[in-house]
């Protein structure tokens, strides 16, 4: 499959079952609700060394908000629902409850619960109140700027974690400015996440090493340094590949930003220095949900019009 | 059987008892057998159709028209469906309530809503006293759930309240809150003396600053966060709230070591 002079690859993203929530951080301004949503976000791109993947989802304009106020929707994954109970209150209780201004509240309604301020509520000492209104609970902690308003807990959704496709551009700013376009793309299907910094990653890593103990190191097959040395799947005229991680609340969800993405970067085309997409993959025997690009991008218009 | 329309044969000579006849409990009677059922009448039984019309009605609906001062314990342990009452009602409305819909276009007598866990009360005319409050002996009023009263209150409302909402668009009597353990009162009109005497948690929202015994704190002036969620979020405090982004704070009783609290928007 070609369109507009990419090569989409006959290949597919291998991913994995997640457990993920959603929460709403609202502030004074949209200013410091992003600064909240970045910072409990942060050093979360990669659950084997961050122990979640995070990022934020949107911004959500006051209208649609609990209580009016600016804010954004970040969603947190784990690999299992024990992580992501203790992930949570951790980070909302270093990185909310300390933010200027902030309130919190439950993102998703269905679900296993994850506690929120159940646990935070603890940090007023005995001076928090709750209130509980039909069956929702919230809590206000008294603090030194005034009162933090939390959610009591929030729902919990089996998500996917690990969707991804490969950009495979002649110049490392040319591979960089197709990521950067799937990125803006991406972003407005809602129920994703890309945890990597900007949404991009540079070091897309493989499973094992040649060094004892460590889990994963340098895909070697794409780094573009190596071609003619390694078994390489790449073909001479590639210069730098860039990599983009999708985490969603369903697979419809990330089929969805996995197809916006490439959309983007094929809208590019040939003629911005994009040579082929591919994606990263375990043989298939691993993950149990595989986004073949082919599949996602059939449906897509791009295709009808390269016809 | 459906639903039931009770249409009172004469004003009541003595008390009757309603208690237990909800729209889930007739769903499994007949017509014939709703008629024979037995209330509780003065210092005896008799059966409803002595002293009702019965005829059937909607389903899940229990439609009781005129009313009487004299009927107590109308809707008393409701779980599910709807009573309405075209009139005025007696003692111990809704009491223990846990679900369900109870619409009163008139008055009720004392007691509305007391103990009730669940379900909606919405009440056009006045309350008597110990309104959402806990009944003779018990250590717990209202729960859970909706208390509208569209007029006015008597004493004690909330007493002993241990959670739930109620919203009072007239005035309140004395005593309102008085030993509240939790819960939400809110107050459109004025407030009698002796709010919140003992009142250990819980909130009581109005629109002035009331009459409150010695043991509560005035705190200030706050831009509360929490109230522009409960104005969203609560549609009755809504309307009460508005838009109102600050509180007068009032934080008592503190001579018996409470932290309940007093919000003047």
């Amino acid at each position: 499959m070609i369109i507009n002079g990419v090569d989409i690859r006959d290949s597919f993203a291998e991913a994995f079952p997640m457990v993920g929530t959603r929460l709403i951080i609202t502030a004074d301004t949209p200013e410091w609700a992003l600064i909240a949503g970045r910072t409990t976000t942060g050093f979360a791109t990669s659950v084997i060394g961050c122990g979640c993947e995070a990022a934020v989802e949107r911004v959500v304009p006051a209208e649609e908000t609990p209580d009016g106020r600016p804010g954004v929707s970040i969603l947190i994954f784990a690999m299992d629902f024990g992580s992501l109970k203790k992930v949570v209150p951790l980070r909302l209780g270093q990185c909310v409850l300390t933010c200027p201004t902030t309130a919190c509240f439950a993102g998703i309604e269905t679900g296993k619960r994850v506690p929120l301020a159940k646990t935070i509520r603890y940090f007023g000492d005995g001076h928090q109140i709750s209130k509980k209104i039909d069956s929702k609970r919230f809590w206000r902690v008294p603090v030194m700027e005034g009162e933090f308003v939390c959610d009591e807990d929030t729902g919990s959704v089996e998500g996917v974690g690990g969707g991804n496709f490969l950009i495979l551009a002649r110049s490392r700013g040319e591979a960089l400015a197709a990521a950067e376009a799937a990125v803006a793309a991406m972003s407005q299907v809602e129920g994703n996440i890309l945890p990597f910094p900007g949404g991009v990653v540079r070091s897309g890593s493989k499973v094992g090493s040649k060094y004892k103990g460590l889990f994963a190191s340098t895909n070697h097959h794409y780094c573009p340094t190596l071609y003619g040395t390694v078994d390489s799947a790449l073909t001479p005229e590639v210069g730098s590949v860039m990599e983009i991680v999708i985490d969603g609340v369903s697979f419809d969800a990330v089929a969805a930003c996995t197809r916006a993405g490439i959309e983007a970067v094929c809208r590019i085309g040939a003629a911005g220095g994009v040579i082929a997409i591919d994606a990263g993959n375990y043989g298939g025997n691993l993950g149990p949900f595989h986004f073949k690009l082919r599949e996602i991008m059939a449906g897509s218009p791009l295709v009808t019009e390269a016809l | 059987m459906a639903g039931l329309h009770l249409k009172p044969r004469a004003p009541l000579a003595a008390r009757a008892d309603l208690s237990g006849v909800t729209p889930a409990a007739l769903a499994t009677l007949s017509l014939r057998e709703a008629e024979q059922l037995a209330v509780p009448y003065g210092g005896g039984r008799v059966a409803l159709a002595e002293l009702f019309f019965v005829e059937g009605g909607p389903d899940g609906v229990l439609l009781i028209e005129i009313g009487d001062e004299r009927l107590d314990h109308v809707g008393a342990g409701l779980a599910s469906g709807e009573i309405i009452v075209d009139g005025v009602v007696g003692a111990w409305a809704g009491l223990g309530m846990s679900g369900g819909v109870l619409r009163i276009s008139g008055a009720a007598g004392a007691y509305l809503g007391a103990e009730m866990s669940g379900g909606r009360i919405e009440l056009n005319g006045a309350a008597g006293d110990h309104a959402g409050a806990a009944s003779s002996g018990s250590r717990r009023g209202m729960s859970g759930g909706v208390l509208a009263i569209h007029g006015s209150a008597g004493a004690l409302l909330g007493e002993r309240q241990r959670g739930g909402l109620i919203v009072v668009a007239g005035d309140a009597g004395e005593g309102l809150a008085t030993d509240m353990i939790a819960g939400t009162v809110a107050v459109g009109g004025s407030i009698g003396p002796r709010l919140g005497r003992g009142m250990k948690r819980g909130t009581v929202f109005t629109h002035a600053v009331p009459e409150l015994p010695a043991g509560f704190a005035d705190t200030g002036s706050h831009d509360l966060v929490a109230l522009r969620l409960m104005s969203r979020r609560v549609p009755e405090l809504g309307a009460f709230i508005g838009a109102a982004t600050h509180a007068r704070r009032l934080v008592g009783d503190t001579l018996m070591g409470g932290q309940g609290e007093v919000l003047v928007v």
